[in-house]
């Protein structure tokens, strides 16, 4: 079976006018523009299988808002293809956006000045969504995205989060397959964060929808994600799972020992034990805990915590996980080769 | 079909709804567009009351003309006005990402979601004209003459619409084109007189370039003598046709054109 969103050598370029400054610059691009070629996707190919949260990440301006765009219709690839659902967007446009849905953090979709639970009624309408169906959907996004308090407000008078919950409800009015949303947390306090994941989840779950999404939001990933694509400058810098990063990357662990006595911290000598620089391994305390963070290349866990064990006297051990958010910003600084 | 029809009904009750909510604005709207048509009303007396027959055309006459004018205008301007947003705003800001990722026609969708009003004070200009007019000629009336007026209307408004379509869509490449639609708007004030005051170059222009003429003056002269219906009206019925036909392909070109905007 075909993965539900495919796409092979998707490429986008823009062309871009290099104004001079001034008036006398305005009039030289008229006459004689200079042009330059953008080039903000770079022939991206990957797949993603029915039912599954791919997280899309890179920095500012790496592209994936543009590759959102291409996935969704909105833009026609310079070259390349994608077919998701079956379809390719930008030949069977009416039949395809039937059966996904878009959000953009950045930008509302919704009337203006409708009232919210107007909104959806027209909607209901565009999608030809089954009144039944209707009343059922309405209840449960209500549900999940907690609309209840705001429903009967113009959109213009929404807050951030509000807005949010209520675009991302609009886009789920219609039961789409695919759900896209392009940083749906951005500029969210934690709370509608959290909501607006459990509903993500929730969605995903109950109905097996396949999503998208790009953020700058780690923790997004970390909560949603079971794969994450990452591009850089408009390339595939990395296509792969969670576990996969970090075992790849990831290899600076974190222990933490809780000293009966914290002033036995000076007995510990990871450097000369091990033979290791700084750059290997640091240790650090605080009160009566002690933190240290070591190139697990260069000696094992195990090693570590025996040592520890043997030195001094240990109340308390905690393993801390390999901190995603650490690798990709090693990766965003190209520290890491690929 | 139907169901564009129902949506239609829709858009035009969310749209009512929205202009109760901003009582003033629509007031004071509606107080602006009386003095505007009704100072307009005053201008047109003053010049044809200067100019009593304009090239052997009589007063009534000019008048029936200037108000058929206003009947493919008005409707136009009822029911597309949301097109200037396109060549003004729309595209130019990524708006229109929502429109295409919807499952209805783009073209319908950003037309049918606004309704202006404003053109009503036309309507009632365009009434009044006729009202006064018709009376003093001596038209020549049969059963398949009103029918004829309501066809021939709809091909003239699809004149305006598809050259506004048109000029809208330039935007696709070139981010913003109000001010090639406002350029063109100009232009259909030659429609409103007989074409015959003008030399031969601006009568080529309006006939067969942007044929405005056929949008008020041909059919107009029709209905007001009888003659030449094969030019006049089939001239006004075969510019919508094309002219339309023209501006879906150029807006369908356009869509594939589309950047939408950095963010
Ligand atoms: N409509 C457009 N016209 C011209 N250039 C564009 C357009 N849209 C995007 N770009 C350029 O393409 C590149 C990628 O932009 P894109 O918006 O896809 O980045 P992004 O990864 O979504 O960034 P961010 O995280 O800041 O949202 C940028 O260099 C941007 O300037
Ligand atoms: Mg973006």
């Amino acid at each position: 079976m075909e993965a539900m969103i495919y796409a092979e050598n998707l490429r986008k370029e823009f062309k871009k006018i290099i104004k001079e400054p001034g008036l006398k610059g305005a009039a030289k691009a008229l006459f004689k523009p200079n042009k330059e070629i953008v080039t903000a996707v770079d022939d991206i190919s990957f797949e993603v299988p029915a039912g599954e949260i791919l997280g899309f990440i890179g920095p500012n301006g790496a592209g994936k808002s543009t590759v959102i765009k291409m996935l969704t219709g909105i833009l026609t690839p310079t070259s390349g293809f994608c077919r998701i659902n079956g379809k390719i967007p930008q030949e069977d446009r009416k039949n395809y956006v039937r059966e996904i849905g878009v959000v953009f953090g950045q930008r509302t979709q919704l009337w203006w000045d409708l009232a919210l639970r107007e909104t959806y009624s027209v909607l209901k309408e565009i999608y030809q969504v089954p009144e039944e169906q209707f009343k059922k959907r309405m209840t449960f996004l209500n549900e999940v995205l907690e609309l209840d308090s705001f429903i009967t407000s113009p959109v213009r008078t929404l807050s951030l989060g509000q807005r949010m919950r209520a675009d991302i409800a609009a886009a789920l009015l219609h039961s789409p397959k695919v759900l896209f949303l392009d940083e749906p947390t951005i500029g969210l306090d934690v709370v509608v964060k959290e909501n607006i994941r459990s509903a993500i989840r929730k969605i995903n779950e109950e109905e097996g929808t396949t999503v998208i999404l790009t953020t700058h939001d780690l923790a997004d990933i970390e909560l949603l994600c079971e794969r994450i694509v990452m591009i850089d400058k408009g390339r595939k810098v990395f296509d792969g799972g969670l576990s996969e990063l970090r075992h790849n990357f990831g290899d600076v662990r974190t222990l933490r020992f809780e000293l009966v006595n914290g002033p036995d911290f000076k007995l510990l000598d990871y450097r000369r034990r091990f033979k290791l620089t700084d750059d290997d391994v640091s240790a650090e305390r605080d009160g009566s805990s002690v933190t240290v963070r070591f190139d697990t290349a260069k000696v094992s866990v195990e090693e570590m915590i025996s040592y520890t064990l043997s030195t001094v006297h240990v109340k308390d051990l905690n393993i801390k996980d390999v901190e995603i958010e650490e690798i990709i910003k090693k990766l965003y600084r190209r520290e890491v080769s690929l | 079909m139907m169901r564009y029809i129902r949506l239609h009904r829709i858009f035009i009750a969310q749209y009512l709804k929205r202009l109760m909510e901003y009582k003033v604005d629509f007031m004071l709207g509606a107080i602006g567009l009386l003095i505007a048509q009704g100072m307009q009303l005053i201008f047109l007396g003053i010049i044809f009351s200067a100019i009593p027959a304009l090239k052997g055309w009589q007063f009534e006459e000019v008048l029936f003309i200037y108000g058929f004018s206003l009947v493919p205008k008005t409707i136009d301007h009822l029911f597309t006005d949301n097109l200037w947003m396109v060549g003004y705003r729309i595209i130019r800001k990524g708006e229109f990402d929502k429109y295409l990722t919807r499952p209805i026609n783009t073209l319908y969708h950003v037309i049918a979601e606004n309704f202006c009003v404003d053109a009503f004070g036309e309507l009632l200009t365009c009434i009044l004209l006729l009202a006064y007019s018709i009376p003093k000629l001596s038209i020549p009336f049969h059963w398949y003459t009103i029918p004829l007026f309501l066809i021939v209307s709809i091909f003239a408004t699809l004149i305006y619409t598809s050259l506004k379509i048109m000029t809208s869509a330039i935007s696709f490449w070139t981010k913003a084109s109000g001010h090639i639609t406002h350029m063109l708007y100009m232009t259909n004030d030659f429609g409103k007189y007989p074409v015959t005051i003008y030399n031969k170059a601006v009568q080529a222009l309006i006939t067969y370039v942007i044929p405005f003429a056929f949008t008020a003056y041909f059919p107009a002269t029709y209905f007001l003598t009888g003659k030449n219906p094969l030019f006049c009206l089939g001239g006004t019925v075969i510019a919508g046709t094309v002219l339309f036909l023209l501006a879906i392909f150029v807006w369908n070109r356009g869509l594939r054109a589309y950047e939408s905007a950095g963010s």
